[in-house]
């Protein structure tokens, strides 16, 4: 029964997300059908956390390095090579996928706390670099630059400046990401995440190989990040190196455990609370950053599997069934040091 | 030349000192809770913040300096005992909890305090010739009272019962429950330990650096860096680490900009992590 509901609870958010132009605009022309935009983008970086933590157990905190590439292989596509819309985000997903090649390379190697000092190492490392390589990145101020159109052909012309063409563009392509990942979440090399995730010692023994699984999953959040930051560039038009401070990587992690990580749609969910509640909380208290940090401690303490254990909770309830999902921060909580 | 290299040196070993009390706290809270503590930089802030507001009602920073330790360790008790201790059993998720708490920290000192940044006057002015410079009396005072402070904690650590106790939960928790220590207002002891050794380095660093709501941010990576390359759970690893490395960014910063020192300690950090991951020190006593 679950199974039907979250099929039929997908559809709902499917259709809401396609009509959000239609509806959103009638409160505040334009700026929360940009919220919503924003939403998308930052869930993506959210869910390269969770792609980490959730699926194989290790817990990133420097992920907004690979944003960061994400968004200034695409500014600098853009305004060096002249790159179109598409090229530009190729660009960024490139950059950042090489990153993650050569960091998660040597990365993987560890695990747990050291695994997470590790990243924050690296997104630190290359986050001085880029501020102080300013001729290159335009350091804290950032590189702006004017957004190429999506599409210019047949006499149809779709640019980044209609509020609307926007979401639909950045709805398309974070879809088409989560689409790819359920994918391969469920297939074999999903499976093999998982099995590195809850107990590496017998993944090996079954002759899984678990650097290999790991450098995978790593290379891919890599990606993934990668593709959030260059959206995120197009919808900023700019890129600036204060987002590979480790404050972003951050919040990405605190969005996607917050939301719920080994669950594919829950950082989405995570990111989509914490960021409308801070644009509700921020129009009527300046100092709203208080009650996003409140609001962050709270859920942990009260849903520690996030708003998705919130929801397989509530479903089994209803089904009468008591949970048994298993629970996936224990795996990794358990991870031997 | 040698002059100026000569003063950024011993900069670096004041600035040193005082990071390794800060990084101190840090490793026995990491030690002990098994927590990665993102606020910890936070509450450093809150120590120079505290400094700067008591000196300034009190007229006098020798109360400051006995007041905002004894203030961070109520604050701490309870920290560990209302937010920490609730999400204990899963450490990914007190780097969440202890999240929220850094921007709790932040933003609640911008509301109150306000967001500009400002310097305090040295309680004590003048320069000491030193070897041939003129160099700051006040952070001489700095550089020995933080290693005073960090010589009484390791007393404390060694020779009181608390002390012991402290030893014997990081040792073994279980042993420790079955010996009658209590285990969790030991881990509440100690939590609040580590943030009032953060406070504390808070204020004896507010006269030589700005007060402002941020401070802490910068703090932290560096808090890291000593208690990773001294070893995890390495205490006197982290004390040396801390001084080590704060040192070394003082002569580079001679011939070269900040940033590239503070890139060149990273650098040698990602290296102690992949090839010596259990710190530079490692066979050093526990």
């Amino acid at each position: 029964m679950s199974a039907a509901v979250n099929r039929a609870a997908l559809l709902v958010l499917a259709a809401a997300l396609l009509a959000v132009p239609q509806f959103l605009p009638l409160l505040n022309a334009g700026f929360w059908t940009n919220v919503v935009t924003e939403i998308l983008i930052w869930s993506l970086l959210a869910t390269s956390v969770n792609l980490l933590f959730g699926y194989v157990g290790l817990l990133s905190f420097g992920q907004a390095l690979y944003f960061g590439f994400g968004m200034y292989g695409a500014a600098l596509a853009v305004t060096h090579w002249n790159a179109g819309f598409w090229g530009g985000t190729l660009a960024g997903i490139v950059a950042a996928t090489l990153m993650a090649v050569v960091a998660g390379v040597l990365a993987v190697r560890l695990t747990w706390h050291y695994f997470a000092i590790i990243t924050v190492v690296f997104s630190l490392i290359f986050y001085f670099a880029a501020m102080s390589a300013k001729p290159i990145t335009g350091g804290d101020d950032g590189l702006s630059f004017s957004a190429p159109p999506v599409f210019d052909a047949f006499g149809l012309k779709l640019t980044l400046a209609d509020t609307v063409t926007q979401y639909y563009v950045v709805l398309g392509l974070t879809a088409l990401c989560y689409g790819l990942l359920w994918l391969i979440l469920r297939s074999p090399l999903g499976l093999r995440f998982e099995a590195v995730r809850e107990n590496d010692r017998r993944a090996r023994l079954i002759g899984i190989n678990v650097y290999l699984c790991r450098l995978t999953a790593f290379i891919l959040a890599g990606a993934v990040a990668g593709l959030a930051g260059a959206l995120f560039a197009f919808f900023g038009r700019y890129a600036s190196a204060s987002y590979m401070f480790y404050h972003v990587s951050g919040e990405a992690t605190v969005w996607a455990i917050v939301g719920g990580v080994g669950t594919l749609l829950g950082p989405l969910f995570g990111t989509a609370l914490l960021i409308v509640f801070r644009e509700l909380v921020s129009t009527v208290w300046e100092n709203y950053l208080f009650a996003v940090g409140a609001l962050t401690v709270l859920v942990v303490m009260f849903a520690p599997r996030g708003l998705a254990g919130l929801w397989s909770d509530g479903l089994a309830k209803l089904s009468g069934r008591s949970a048994s999902q298993p629970d996936p921060q224990a795996g990794a909580a358990e991870a031997p040091r | 030349m040698t002059d100026v290299v000569f003063a950024l040196a011993i900069n670096g070993l004041v600035w040193g000192l005082i990071i390794a009390l800060i990084a101190l706290g840090l490793s026995i809270i990491f030690g002990l809770l098994d927590i990665i503590n993102v606020a910890h930089g936070d509450l450093f802030m809150l120590g120079t913040v505290g400094g700067l507001v008591i000196a300034t009602a009190t007229g006098s920073f020798w109360v400051a300096i006995v007041l905002v330790p004894i203030i961070a360790f109520a604050l701490g008790l309870a920290l560990e005992r209302f937010v920490i201790r609730p999400t204990i059993r899963q450490a990914a998720l007190t780097i969440v909890t202890t999240f929220g708490l850094s921007m709790m920290l932040q933003e609640g000192v911008r509301a109150t305090y306000g967001p500009q940044p400002r310097r305090m006057a040295p309680p004590i002015g003048g320069t000491v010739p030193l070897f041939g410079i003129d160099y700051d009396i006040y952070r001489l005072f700095a550089a020995i009272f933080a290693a005073l402070a960090l010589a009484a904690f390791f007393v404390f650590l060694n020779r009181t019962k608390l002390g012991t106790r402290i030893r014997a939960v990081r040792h073994d928790p279980e042993t420790a429950t079955a010996l009658g220590i209590p285990v969790a207002r030991v881990c509440g002891i100690t939590f609040a330990l580590g943030t009032a050794m953060a406070a504390l380095g808070g204020v004896i660093a507010a006269p030589i650096t700005t007060v402002e709501f941020r401070t802490g941010v910068d703090i932290l990576p560096f808090c890291f860096m000593a208690v990773v390359i001294g070893g995890l759970g390495n205490l006197q690893g982290t004390v040396a680490a801390a001084v080590l490395l704060a040192v070394m960014e003082g002569l580079v910063t001679s011939f070269a900009n900040p940033t590239i020192a503070r890139i060149v300690s990273l650098a040698i950090m990602s290296g102690v992590l992949l090839f010596r991951p259990h710190g530079l020190f490692a066979g050093a006593t526990r």
